[in-house]
Formats: structure tokens, sequence, C-alpha cells
């Protein structure tokens, strides 16, 4: 699909911001989403094919405005809820639970 | 933005219906996290390099067949099952991008750093990749030649950064140092001796 | 065909070889100094051809051998196993004629992105 994530050429985003020593995760819920995603891939639930479409099928606002590991949830959770692991809304559902 | 507490919110929600669920064990998710923070990284493609650097066999080995050389140095990991070795000389210099998304060879560099990941880098390196060294401080002589490579689909690629000058008869744990995650995606040179911090 | 993701099974992902290469008899639409060109499409669902490569003209550098396709297993579909090419792009052909001419852009593409061309760069 041609969204933002096809950015190769394209002007406008910057300088490259670098970080000395940067650690391989900025916040613990970043270590997470990786695990989670990793589960839902290796427990047989989605292939990464699928996974990757699901987060190039982000809004392209939303793309550019969330981080990394806030696109591999979103993936996760969009696929997991296309397979029908989850059900729409229980994320949120549980997010209200445990608030 | 969404704020980070919102977020860590959204996870461990996700996380409490994939335990309740039974599709993952809580000490595989901590589990996972360590591989990653610990056992993959760029400490693997650094002792890669340097043994090519010290063994010419190896070296050959490593150019003509990566995935095999590798996985002889114990690093046979995931996204590192088709990988490709390009060799940065006086004359060619090679840089890696994935315009597409962030594909990277975890089994010898681990995950990406955040610039790899980000808009500018995506979108530049392809382009401008002369621009995007130059904000690296990596100066590319207009007789030499620049390579791209995007890795888009299977294959995952790893430079093999020029052997620096003033190293001949070091030992490869000695050269180790040298070898910087940087100059292993070719947006920098290997590291002078001088300039490694003991 | 789902698991359990236990510990034992964590431990094991350190190894997990999700290798995308197909053991597969396909034969190659090109070869190693073919000139070819990128389709130019627009498909709505998953592609690896990123749009400044489509319509663009280049030549085999190199066959990765036989892959499964992206484009296929994101939506449901089979392998379509098919040969994969490290394809060479001047940067003159791709960002045109102020790019230097020495530089040079390689990317990987499958067959079903191709076409030939009169072209033998």
């Amino acid at each position: 699909m041609n969204s933002i994530h096809d950015m190769g050429g394209m002007h406008g985003f910057g300088p490259i911001e670098r970080e000395e020593n940067e650690p391989v995760f900025h916040h613990k819920w970043e270590g997470k989403a990786l695990a989670l995603a990793r589960t839902g891939l290796a427990g047989g639930h989605f292939n990464l094919d699928e996974f990757r479409h699901a987060m190039e099928k982000i809004s392209p606002v939303d793309y550019l405005s969330i981080s990394y590991y806030e696109r591999w949830l979103e993936g996760t959770i969009a696929m997991l809820e296309e397979k029908g692991v989850l059900d729409a809304g229980e994320v949120e559902q549980r997010m209200k639970e445990i608030s | 933005m969404t704020s980070n507490d919102d977020v860590a919110l959204r996870v461990r929600a996700l996380e409490s219906l994939l335990l309740e669920k039974g599709l993952v064990e809580a000490p595989a998710i901590d589990e996972i996290i360590d591989l990653f923070e610990n056992r993959l990284g760029p400490q693997n493609g650094a002792r890669v390099i340097a043994r090519a650097w010290s063994d010419p066999a190896f070296k050959a080995r490593l150019l003509s067949n990566p995935t095999d050389a590798i996985v002889e140095l114990g690093f046979e990991a995931v996204q590192g099952e088709d990988m490709v070795v390009v060799e940065n000389t006086s004359r060619v210099h090679n840089i890696v991008v994935c315009t597409l998304c962030s594909c990277f060879p975890w089994a010898t560099l681990g995950l990406p750093p955040v610039w790899y990941k980000s808009a500018p880098y995506r979108a530049r390196a392809a382009s401008d990749p002369r621009g995007v060294l130059a904000e690296f401080g990596t100066e590319i002589g207009q007789e030499a030649e620049v390579r791209v490579w995007d890795s888009n689909a299977e294959l995952r690629y790893m430079v093999l950064p020029e052997k620096p000058a003033g190293t001949d008869g070091m030992s490869e744990d000695d050269l180790m140092p040298l070898v910087t995650r940087d100059s292993m995606i070719g947006v920098t040179k290997a590291l002078d001796v001088g300039e490694v911090t003991p | 065909m789902s698991r359990v993701i236990t510990q034992e099974v964590a431990q094991s992902l350190y190894k997990a070889t999700r290798t995308a290469h197909v053991d597969a008899d396909v034969s190659a639409s090109f070869s190693v100094g073919d000139g070819i060109q990128a389709r130019n499409v627009n498909p709505t669902g998953h592609t690896r051809l990123p749009r400044y490569i489509r319509g663009k003209q280049g030549m085999i550098a190199a066959d990765h051998g036989v892959f499964q396709f992206a484009d296929s297993l994101a939506h449901g579909g089979g392998k379509q196993p098919q040969h994969l090419y490290s394809v060479k792009f001047t940067a003159q052909e791709l960002w045109g004629a102020d790019a230097p001419a020495k530089d040079s852009l390689y990317i990987d593409l499958w067959d079903d992105y191709l076409e030939p061309t009169e072209m033998g760069t």
C-alpha cells in the first residue's frame, strides 16, 4: 500500500537524531510490547508479513506521532483482534479494570 | 502523542489478557526481554568482524557464504537466517537502511537503534547517502563509490568495515572494541586505535 | 497450529530460525547481468516494492534463490515461492542527473516485481 511507511526519498523530516550509549529499551513496557508481539508470532497466531501490514495500516498521522514500540503494540492488538484471539474493545475494557 | 503512562497501561492490559488466555507464561516474557537486552547485540557482530580482520580464510567465507560463517562463531540466531555481508574498501563504501520498516540483522547487531528506525534516516539514506554519512561525520571522497543496501525483503545486511591503519599484529580480542555497531551499518568507519576509550 | 509460549519455548526463540528461503524447484525468470524494469504497480495490500523503485530500470546483481513471497503471505495467500534477486539501480536512475554518477542502490526484488527491458546495463 502507498502509505507513510514507504519513506525512501522523502524530504522534510529534519536531521537524524542520535543518542549516545542508547539502551536497548527506553522503558520497561517497550520490552514487554516486543515480547507480546513475539508471542503472537512465535505462537502461530499471525505471521510476520501480516504483522508488518498491520503496522502499515496505522493511519499516517498516528504512524508518525507514536513511537516505534507503540506501533508494535498497536500492530499486535490489531492482529489478535483480526484473528479472533481478542474481541474488539477487550484491551480497552481491561485497561479500565486495572487502571 | 500518547503519554508514557497510558502506553504502559495498554501494554499491561494486553499482557494480562494474553496471560489469562494462556497464550504466554509470565517467565517467558522475561526470557524474551532478556534475549534482546543481553544475548543479541553488536558485541556478536564485532566478534565476527574482528575474526574476519584476523583470519583471511574466515573473511573469504564470510563474504561468500555469510550465513554459515556467522553460525560458525555461534551466532545462529533470529533475523540472521539469510545474511549478506558487504565489504567497505577505499573504493567502495556500503551503507544499510530499511526504508519500509526496520529490518536489521538481530543475530549480529541486536535490535536497531532509534535513529535507524526514524523517519529522517529511512527517508534520506536511500536518496542522499552522502548527506547522511556527512551527518555521521563520515566523508566519502568523490572518487569512491557509495552503495546503499535497502534491506526491504528477506535478506539481512551487515557491513564489513575497512580494517583501521596501524592494527597489524593486533589480536582478535584487541580489535573487537574498534568495531562499532554504526560501522557495521556503514554510517561510520571503524574506530582508530587512538579513539578507543579503555 | 498455535502454541503456548512457555519459558522453554522462549529460550528456543534465540535460535528459532524462520528462514523465508524455500527449498523448491522454481525456475528463475532472470539471470545475473539482465536488465530489468520494476513494475509500476500500486497495490492496496502489502508489498516490499517501494514507490521509489517502481518503473525504474536496473540490473540483476545476484540471485538469492527461491523465497516465499511476502505480498501473498500478508493476506492469507500461499508462499508463492519465487526467485528473489539483488537488483542494482544507479543513483542517477532513481534520483536524477544530479545524483553522483558512481553511486548506486541495491534492493531485493521478487520475480513478480520485475519485467525485462532491452537495456543491458
